[in-house]
Order: structure tokens, then sequence, then C-alpha cells
């Protein structure tokens, strides 16, 4: 232990937040003082790595708030905003190599001119395409993960309609039911959050998720000094390291101090919507109560916490 | 953007401002916040490292606001809307960046002239192609809104042109659409009112303190379905997509090579 007293009075803050890192516990399981420790531990380390002020915040879930999503899908233009707000708010990484770009909000497009009516009698057996809807070859309303990857010169295109996805927040998730470690777990205002400190990157949690919501760092991120977000939550958006799993969490170190997450203001159309669902007059309850909703994958009795809805 | 910041340059050297102000104006960078032409905003620091705005390098939108009340007025009554706290709902005044507003009321329209009087107005409601309002309004001359049943005066008020008109005849401010365009629209404005339809940034909590986007700041009024595509939100450009999948050559790189059944 002498050595260890050696290295935390150490000069250099990454060789000294290091070492005390080792013997950090689960976050969860920590004492208030523990956990004011870890974070300026972590403020001291950010700051001298990014060059600037870094706060590390570590506001608790306040009572008689669940927090609840609503998108509207008739909206939704496949614009992308949400996904680049969401990287310049969280500081994932925006490398060039392979695996080193995380982007947590996926826009999924799928084809209205599949089932168009000059293509639906292209079925198998011929003639009765209408019947089985397309052929085994190119079956109608298959999308392929290429489609994905649209890039027109303006949206939203004729035949397209689009569906964001991201962390869905479920009240039962799969994820933290793997989680060996259990370090990613359900706060009590309702976000599933990860300590990416006791993450040991064995990405369970990302063959459980239904909704292809979690991201690993297989590389180093990436994350330039000028475009790093200093206002960070440990349980949030602070700069992640190399083999740990990292995902949407509603904009913790916003929503905490009261603010929209970065998606739902950015969205031009307005179809995200954020409130408190124990407020019967926060958007997201107008909603339930007005709009036809749903949920995703519900018949997995997940739970999201994420509804989709349209007028 | 580049050619705004071009003419903004060539305006600073004519006037003969020195050359750090030239600096200055170099590097300028005007974002648009939801709709191109509608609200721009200009790139700078609110506190040292702390913008008011990043903005996306591809499409030059605005991606994520220092501080969402920058700018911004109390939004002025609205009915039905007692349960905002005053000063909580505001928005950003239009009215300073419609460039030929402050003229509209003043120069030609200043409703004492005896041509403008409602009397001689055109009985059949069709505006006349005046060369001056063409080129001041490209959009006026096509008025798509409402298909040909709706005229100017039936937004814009008979006497005060820089007015917009309610139910009754009385002026609206521009920077408060939504009295107008409610007057039609009562469903989608019921869904603004309530948070449901349209935008809003700052706090999420119902009582909490937000700017409100409104009407004219994502729709066009003149043109609101977009010609013939017939749809509230004009096209814009998207951001670039994610990265591909480790060994996908390109996005079409499975309708190329099939998929394995």
């Amino acid at each position: 232990m002498g050595a260890a007293a050696l290295m935390t009075m150490s000069d250099d803050a990454k060789a000294a937040t290091e070492w005390a890192e080792h013997f950090q516990g689960n976050y969860r399981l920590m004492t208030p003082e523990e956990k004011a420790e870890a974070r300026t531990r972590l403020e001291r380390r950010y700051s001298a790595e990014y060059g600037k002020k870094v706060t590390v915040d570590g506001t608790e879930a306040q009572p008689g708030v669940l927090m609840g999503y609503a998108l509207n899908v008739r909206k939704c233009i496949g614009c992308r905003r949400c996904v680049k707000a969401c990287v310049e708010e969280n500081n994932q990484s925006r490398g060039k190599n392979p695996g080193e770009r995380i982007e947590w909000i996926q826009v999924l497009r799928m084809e209205r001119g599949e089932f168009a009516t000059d293509k639906m009698n292209h079925g198998y057996p011929e003639g009765l395409g209408i019947q089985v809807g397309g052929n085994a070859y190119t079956p109608a309303g298959q999308v392929l993960e290429g489609q994905y990857r649209y890039e027109p010169e303006a949206v939203p295109e004729k035949d397209a309609t689009y569906m964001p996805i991201a962390c869905m927040q479920c009240e039962k998730p799969p994820c933290v039911k793997v989680c060996p470690v259990r370090t990613t777990y359900r706060e009590a205002d309702g976000p599933v959050v990860i300590d990416y400190n006791w993450c040991i990157g064995c990405r369970m949690c990302m063959s459980a998720c239904p909704y292809w919501a979690r991201r690993i760092n297989l590389t180093n991120p990436v994350l330039p000094k000028e475009e790093m977000n200093p206002v960070t939550h440990y349980l949030g958006n602070r700069p992640r390291m190399r083999g740990v799993v990292e995902k949407c969490h509603w904009c913790l170190q916003r929503t905490r101090k009261g603010r929209y997450p970065a998606c739902v203001e950015v969205c031009p159309v307005g179809a995200r919507k954020f409130g408190n669902l124990l407020d019967p007059e926060s958007e997201v309850s107008l909603i339930l109560a007005r709009k036809n909703v749903f949920r995703l994958k519900a018949e997995l009795n997940t739970f999201p916490k994420f509804f989709y809805f349209y007028d | 953007m580049k050619k705004l910041a071009f003419h903004t340059m060539i305006l600073a050297f004519c006037c003969g401002m020195i050359s750090s102000a030239f600096a200055q104006q170099q590097q300028e960078i005007t974002c648009f916040e939801s709709r191109k032409g509608a609200s721009e905003v200009v790139k700078r620091d609110l506190q040292p490292g702390w913008p008011n705005v990043k903005c996306s390098p591809k499409t030059g939108a605005v991606l994520w606001w220092g501080d969402p009340f920058d700018g911004t007025v109390p939004m002025g009554d609205m009915p039905l809307l007692g349960n905002v706290a005053p000063g909580k709902a505001v928005v950003k005044p239009r009215s300073e960046k419609l460039a030929i507003l402050p003229m509209c009321a003043t120069a030609c329209h200043n409703g004492v002239g005896p041509a403008f009087n409602p009397p001689t107005l055109p009985k059949d409601k069709k505006p006349k192609p005046i060369p001056t309002m063409v080129g001041l309004l490209p959009d006026a001359q096509n008025l798509q809104h409402g298909r040909g049943r709706i005229w100017c005066l039936d937004c814009h008020h008979t006497t005060q042109r820089n007015k917009l008109v309610d139910n009754f005849g009385d002026p609206v401010s521009i920077d408060q659409p939504q009295l107008l365009c409610g007057k039609c629209h009562g469903d989608k404005m019921r869904d603004w009112r309530d948070g449901i339809h349209g935008k809003r940034i700052g706090e999420w909590a119902s009582t909490g303190k937000k700017r409100w986007f409104t009407c004219t700041e994502c729709h066009n009024p003149h043109n609101v379905q977009d010609g013939a595509r017939n749809r509230g939100f004009v096209q814009i450009a998207p951001e670039s997509p994610p990265q591909l999948p480790k060994g996908m050559k390109d996005a079409k790189y499975e309708r190329v090579h099939g998929i394995a059944h």
C-alpha cells in the first residue's frame, strides 16, 4: 500500500486516478462519500486529459419522476440530426477507422415501394405474388442492413418512412438481467444506466438487447479535445474507456438538471417528446392519453418507456 | 452560408473597417435552426469554450444549443394557456429577421392611401401581380396555401400590413402566428399548446421554462404543403450515414450479393 500512496500522490492525474480506480467498487454500492470521491477523481483526470474544466455530476433521481419518451413516427423525416446531436452531447467516439465511430441512435428506413401495386405481383409462384408478398428472393417488406445507410440529396424520400431506434429504457430490461457484474441497472427515475468503471466488456447485454441499442468501444475512443462536452454525469456522458459498453441514457446530465435531452431539442419536425410519466400534464402523459401509441416489440414483455405514436 | 459570409466581408471592406474586424467577420458561421431561411443564428461564445450553438459541418443545421433561451422574449397572451406561469413560455421574435417588415406598414401599405382602403380591394379577391411585390416576396406570386381558396388579406391585416389578423379582424403580432393559424387548424393548435405538435426546447417539466417554436419557424406560411409534395415540412439534406459494418463495402452490398437464406 506504500506504492499505492505514492501513486495517488503522483502529479500525473491519469496515473493517480487509475490506481485508485482499481480499488473502486460498484457505483451503486458505494457510500455517498465514496461516490463524491470517485467523481472528484474523474474530474481531475478528465480536466488534465482534455485541457479544460470538466465537471462530473452525480445528481440522484428525484422522487415523483418517471421519465418517459414518445416519438411520432408519422413526423420523422429521417434527417439524422438526432443522431449527430447525441454524438455532440454524449462524447461518443468519432474516429475514422472501423469501430471508432459510435452512434447510439439508429434511423431505420422502411421502403414503402415494397408494397407498391406494380411490385405486388412479382411473387412466387408466378401470378400469386400479391398473396405471398414478394417472392422468396426479394420478399416484400424485407429491410436490408444497407438500407439504413441511405444518403439521398434530401429527405424525406418519396417512397420511404423512417423509424429511429435507440435504448428503450425498459422497465424489465433484458440487459440488466444478463449482466454478470451488475454494472448496468435501472435508476429510480427510469433510465437504465451503466457504471463504465465496473463494466468488464463481456457484451452479454449487447446480445440480450432486442432493440440493438448497445455499442462497445472496441478501440480507444477518439474524442478531440475541442469537441468534448465538459458537462458530464457519472452515469451519463463522461468519456468512456476502451472495452466498455455504452448506450443512450436519456442525457442524464441534462435531464437530471431539468433540461430536455439533446435529441428532443434538435428534432426539426418536433417528432420527439420527453416528460414525466407520473405528471398527468406532461407532454408524454398527454400523448399516451390522446394519441395512438405502441411500443416496439411489445410482445417481449420488456415494457419500454419509449413510446411510438402517430396522429 | 459561405455566400452570406462573402457578402458581409465585402460590406465590411467597403465600410473601411479595420483589419481585426475583418478577420472576425471571416470566421462568422451562420446556421439555421429548424427551416432554412426562417431562423438563422450566428455562432458565438457565450462563455469561453461554451458556444451558443454547435452546427453540423455537413448541412449547416444547429445540432446543439448552449443556452436554449438565448435571444428570446416572453410569448405573450395565448388563449387557454392560463396554466403556464408568466415568463415560462418564450419565443424568439421573427419580426427582426424579416427585413422588409418595418417597411410594409409605412412605405406602401400604410392604410391611408385611397387605393388601399378596403372599399377598393379587388372584388374577386385575386391578388394583382405588382412587380415590386413579386420581387420582394416570390412565394406570394403563386400562393399555395389553401389551394386558391384564400388570399392575402385572409391572413394579413387590411390596413396594418406588418400585422396578421385574428377572427375579429383585429391585428395580431407577426411573432404570434398561432393566433392566426389556429383559426383553421384548431386541432393542430390544441396539440401545439399541449406540446404534442411542434417543437420546444428548454426545461422538460410541464411547469418548466421552454422556448416554443411558433408555426412559421417550421412551416412556410405561403406554401405550407410544399407544392405538389403535400407534406408539412420541406425536404432537407440528411446528416451523414453511420459507419458500415465491417466487411460491407457499400450500402448496396446486400442488394447486389443477396442475403443467405
